[in-house]
């Protein structure tokens, strides 16, 4: 077996950091993905790899390196238990990149991390799209395209030459870029399905509802949905979309059983004032609950259902951003007739538990005499007595509704909605949680509803005898405000203060409405320009009945005719300066005097003999030479050159 | 034990016999289409080719399976990353054809060489346009130059080292330029045949025999040492000439350097002949010759060359060793 030499002459120095700096602009985006062991490793063996160069030392030998790779490997199947998808497929891709570097001497090994690199930042792409990933893309590629230069560069170029023809390139590859972008056929069905990354958290509305779940989602600016009215926009207090249902309650937490398995009544819904028309564009969630205005009648998104409880599930986890239009009913009844079994399903509560509650209820109860007044004097309980609405709540142990209602009373919604439904459990009243948001900003420049995640509400729904499920709010009992001016303009203990209304804030606020509208626009039409919006393009273009052939051929004309536009602009590119013009017409003329040129011989002396031999005129052949010679050694413009074309050009 | 040979030709080998024939038609097509090329020739487009490279390959089948990702995902930024990686694909096509095209080769001459060692031709690639030229290197089966970029109105000799193991012409019948540049993705070269030739020399005898002794050509060579004392007049300074026999006195009236000439001095000479060489074969003879030849010429004596036919008769001097080596290279090749 042929042995490799191992050391290392530092004749990487000039091209290794750049391709290392292409690996750290690719492999970056993943690092809040990543295991912390797989970044450790990537960015341990790059200096360490650096630092070899610079030393000229020797590389690890093939058995440690074939030891690293296999113990790699194995970290990564044990980290993700799997090596297909998104996830586990970039962290293989950064190992692989940190074990090449190992063995990179060459100047070729470079092409291969280079690769990788390339695919690092496919995969990134794959996993999330934002405004700024486009930028971000664009100077990923420069830095991959620097260092493929870099790999081949003279020694002593600057890396700023490298730079700039990359850029030069990047910049003649733009126009083809877009033609093909915009013209290349997009298809609706996905060939094959790859998991997405479905392990690691985004934030949003979990399954289950703890004390404390939604008040930490509050905090979070990041952007749950954005709403496009067709009409006038429904004043915040109507505006609860409607997530999951919340049924079983163990004494502290919420959860949901599953709608399919739970009481099966499909209550009918129908609506009393006229329909809404709207489109929302949902971020990733990674789950499978669809947002819809309270309550939705009819909506666009793909295998989507309603559940037993109204709420719209989809068969697959929602891991890209999606659009649908929905009609909801903000007026609405439930005709349904509870059934004895899901009638004692909305009254559970785990025996035992929040003793207190339960005793108040039922002394309220019979206080109260009917459903109603009782719901009525819970909700004028809440709002009379020292109750608090707060983002910081104090932490509760078990028989939590207990602590808060009697102890703590300081709550944010999920508080005041899971006191309310064990009050409503406990005197009989059957009843439920709704997990969803509430309210919104409206985006006054793009005129859409911005919903975040510091939206996010919890409230009730209680049934009554000939009415149906009928959604009551404590949280509006407590903080109106919530629910009339938003989450983050109600009035929090503490909070509020710190939301002054000065002129920079005024500024700072049209200015993130400004990135809301284009972020909102570029989610829109370039993120999510598929088959629906390109053919909208193209009928605006003027193209009829577009189908892909027709996308296809155009995109090629564009292609081949941008293509002999950029070898034209290469070609000019490449021109010989003006005084090589002047050679060249001269070359034209001797051609036509006849006579061959002597290697050595001077423009005038050539003259002279072409006088000499006769057959051409001497005064045209005088002019020539007598712009010839101010073409070549004049001032260099361009009149002379011209005049030599006329001179040359009159000789027949 | 295993000396039957095996019938058939290793896959190894067939694909390299292969590949020679192939480049060899190729190389014979490509002649017939251009003809031979002048002195100094200039790359029109229309003889520059273009090829992928293995890179290319690999690149071009890394971009593709990229285009299957984004259509599965209908994801529109790797649609972005895919077309831009497309695009840069076309755009270093054209940029690798026109890093070429334009460029002006000419003939930059050779150094003489002895058999064995490698014969030099300089080529020099000027670059007339506006734009630099990156990554050009000259290449022949198995030789390459080494690789220069090449400034806006620069011009460069590139040297194309070919071995040689026989004396006698050496033709460069063939040669191409070519370029990786921008990404190595295409290989884009040229074919040039100038049939550049050039003498290579007899290989240098490694031992060869004592040479003739220096005979007096005109039979009264001085024995005495001190024969330069016979002190005969002056004449114009020749490279190699003494310094001992400067006339530094007449260097500092006149300003010009004349040499003494001493009487007897300058008529010693050797006659190096072919017939009178103690070995049989006629190259290592040749390889004697060209031996003394050389030897001889580094002590600045005459020296005389007799070859059947030929004769040179005893001089020194940087013409005369080179007729004379000439001579010796070309000796029963015929003339070219």
């Amino acid at each position: 077996m042929k042995v490799r030499p191992r050391g290392t002459d530092g004749s990487l120095l000039s091209s290794l950091p750049w391709t290392m700096a292409a690996l750290a602009v690719s492999v970056a985006p993943h690092l809040p993905y990543l295991p912390i062991w797989i970044s450790g490793a990537f960015f341990g063996c790059a200096v360490w790899r650096y630092l070899i160069e610079r030393r000229r030392r020797a590389l690890p030998s093939v058995w440690f390196r074939a030891l690293l790779a296999l113990a790699c490997f194995m970290g990564v199947l044990v980290t993700y238990a799997t090596i297909s998808g998104v996830g586990p497929g970039s962290a293989l891709l950064a190992i692989m990149a940190a074990l090449k570097l190992l063995e990179t001497r060459k100047r070729r090994d470079q092409f291969v991390l280079l690769f990788i690199s390339i695919f690092l930042v496919m995969s990134s792409l794959l996993r999330e799209q934002y405004l700024w990933s486009l930028p971000y893309l664009i100077i990923s590629i420069v830095v991959i395209m620097t260092a493929w230069l870099r790999m081949s560069a003279d020694h002593d170029e600057p890396a700023r030459q490298s730079f700039s023809t990359g850029g030069r390139l990047l910049l003649y590859a733009a126009p083809l870029t877009v033609a093909m972008w915009i013209f290349f056929p997009r298809i609706a069905v996905p060939f094959w399905a790859v998991p997405m990354d479905t392990g690691t958290a985004t934030t949003g509305i979990s399954d289950s509802m703890s004390p404390g779940d939604v008040s930490k989602l509050s905090l979070s600016d990041a952007v749950a949905f954005r709403v496009k009215f067709d009409g006038p926009i429904p004043a915040a207090r109507y505006r609860y979309w409607r997530g999951l249902v919340l049924t079983v309650f163990n004494g502290r937490t919420w959860s949901m059983n599953d709608p399919y398995e739970g009481p099966r009544v499909h209550e009918e819904v129908s609506g009393l004032s006229d329909p809404i028309q709207y489109k929302i564009t949902l971020e990733a969630t990674r789950q499978s609950w669809v947002f819809a205005l309270d309550m939705p009648q009819s909506w666009t998104l793909d295998s989507t259902i309603m559940g037993p409880q109204q709420q719209l599930v989809r068969a697959r986890p929602i891991d890209q951003r999606v659009s649908y239009d929905a009609v909801s009913y903000i007026d609405f009844s439930t005709n349904a007739n509870l059934s004895k079994y899901a009638r004692s399903w909305y009254q559970q509560l785990p025996d035992g538990s929040n003793p207190r509650t339960q005793a108040l209820a039922r002394n309220m109860r019979s206080a109260a005499g009917s459903d109603n007044a009782f719901i009525e004097a819970v909700l004028r309980k809440f709002n009379e007595e020292e109750y608090f609405y707060t983002l910081e709540p104090p932490p509760l142990g078990s028989n939590s509704v207990d602590r808060f209602l009697f102890d703590t009373r300081r709550g944010f919604c999920e508080h005041f909605a899971s006191a309310f439904a064990v009050i409503m459990r406990a005197a009989g009243v059957p009843a439920r949680i709704v997990l969803g948001y509430q309210g919104g900003e409206i985006n006054p420049i793009a005129g859409h509803l911005i919903v975040r995640q510091s939206d996010a509400h919890a409230w009730n729904e209680v049934w009554l005898p000939g009415y149906g499920w009928y959604r009551i709010d404590p949280t509006a009992a407590v903080a109106p405000d919530r629910i009339d001016l938003g989450a983050n303009d109600a009035a929090f203990e503490g909070f509020g203060a710190a939301w002054g209304s000065s002129a920079q804030s005024q500024f700072l606020q049209r200015l993130s409405m400004a990135l809301d509208a284009l972020d909102a626009r570029w989610n829109d039409w370039v993120l999510g320009y598929g088959p629906e919006r390109q053919n909208q393009f193209m009928e605006w273009l003027g193209m009829q009945n577009p189908d892909w052939q027709k996308l296809m051929l155009t995109m090629i004309g564009l292609v081949l005719a941008l293509i002999a536009l950029i070898s034209l602009l290469l070609a000019w590119r490449y021109k010989p300066p003006a005084s090589d013009a002047a050679a060249l017409l001269f070359r034209r003329f001797a051609r036509k005097t006849g006579l061959e040129p002597g290697t050595g011989e001077t423009s005038t002396r050539f003259a002279q003999r072409a006088i000499q031999s006769g057959r051409l005129p001497a005064a045209a052949v005088e002019s020539v030479t007598s712009a010839y010679h101010d073409a070549r050694y004049g001032p260099g413009d361009e009149s002379a050159i011209a005049r030599l074309k006329r001179a040359v050009d009159a000789i027949r | 034990m295993s000396s039957i040979p095996w019938p058939f030709p290793s896959p190894g080998g067939l694909l390299s016999s292969l590949r020679r024939g192939a480049v060899a038609r190729v190389g014979r097509w490509a002649r017939r289409r251009q003809g031979t090329d002048p002195a100094t020739t200039k790359l029109r487009p229309g003889r520059v080719y273009i090829l992928p490279t293995g890179v290319g390959i690999v690149f071009g089948i890394m971009v593709f399976a990229m285009l299957l990702g984004s259509m599965n995902y209908n994801n529109n930024l790797s649609f972005v990353l895919t077309f831009i990686l497309i695009g840069i694909g076309f755009v270093s096509m054209h940029q690798c054809q026109r890093n070429l095209v334009g460029l002006e080769l000419t003939f930059a001459g050779t150094e003489p060489v002895f058999a064995g060692q490698a014969m030099r031709f300089g080529i020099a690639v000027a670059n007339r346009s506006k734009t630099a030229r990156y990554g050009i290197r000259l290449y022949r089966e198995g030789i390459e130059s080494d690789i220069h970029d090449l400034k806006p109105g620069e011009s460069k000799v590139f040297i194309l080292a070919v071995p040689t193991e026989q004396r006698g012409w050496i033709t460069l019948d063939r040669f191409g330029i070519r370029t990786l540049f921008p990404f190595e993705l295409f290989r884009a070269w040229a074919w040039l045949h100038m049939d550049i030739s050039a003498v290579v020399f007899p290989q240098l005898a490694t031992n060869p025999p004592e040479p003739p002794p220096t005979m007096v050509a005109h039979g009264h060579r001085q024995h005495d040492a001190r024969g330069e004392e016979d002190f005969a007049g002056l004449r114009k300074y020749h490279e190699g000439d003494s310094p001992r026999h400067v006339a530094w006195k007449a260097y500092a009236r006149s300003g010009q350097l004349l040499s003494k000439q001493f009487a007897g001095a300058d008529t010693s000479s050797q006659w190096f002949d072919y017939d009178h060489i103690p070995v049989d074969d006629v190259e290592q003879r040749l390889s004697i010759l060209t031996r003394w030849v050389v030897d001889a010429d580094r002590t600045r004596e005459d020296y005389g060359l007799r070859l059947p036919g030929t004769e040179f008769e005893p001089a020194h001097g940087e013409a005369h060793r080179r007729a004379c080596l000439e001579a010796l290279a070309l000796f029963e090749k015929g003339t070219t």
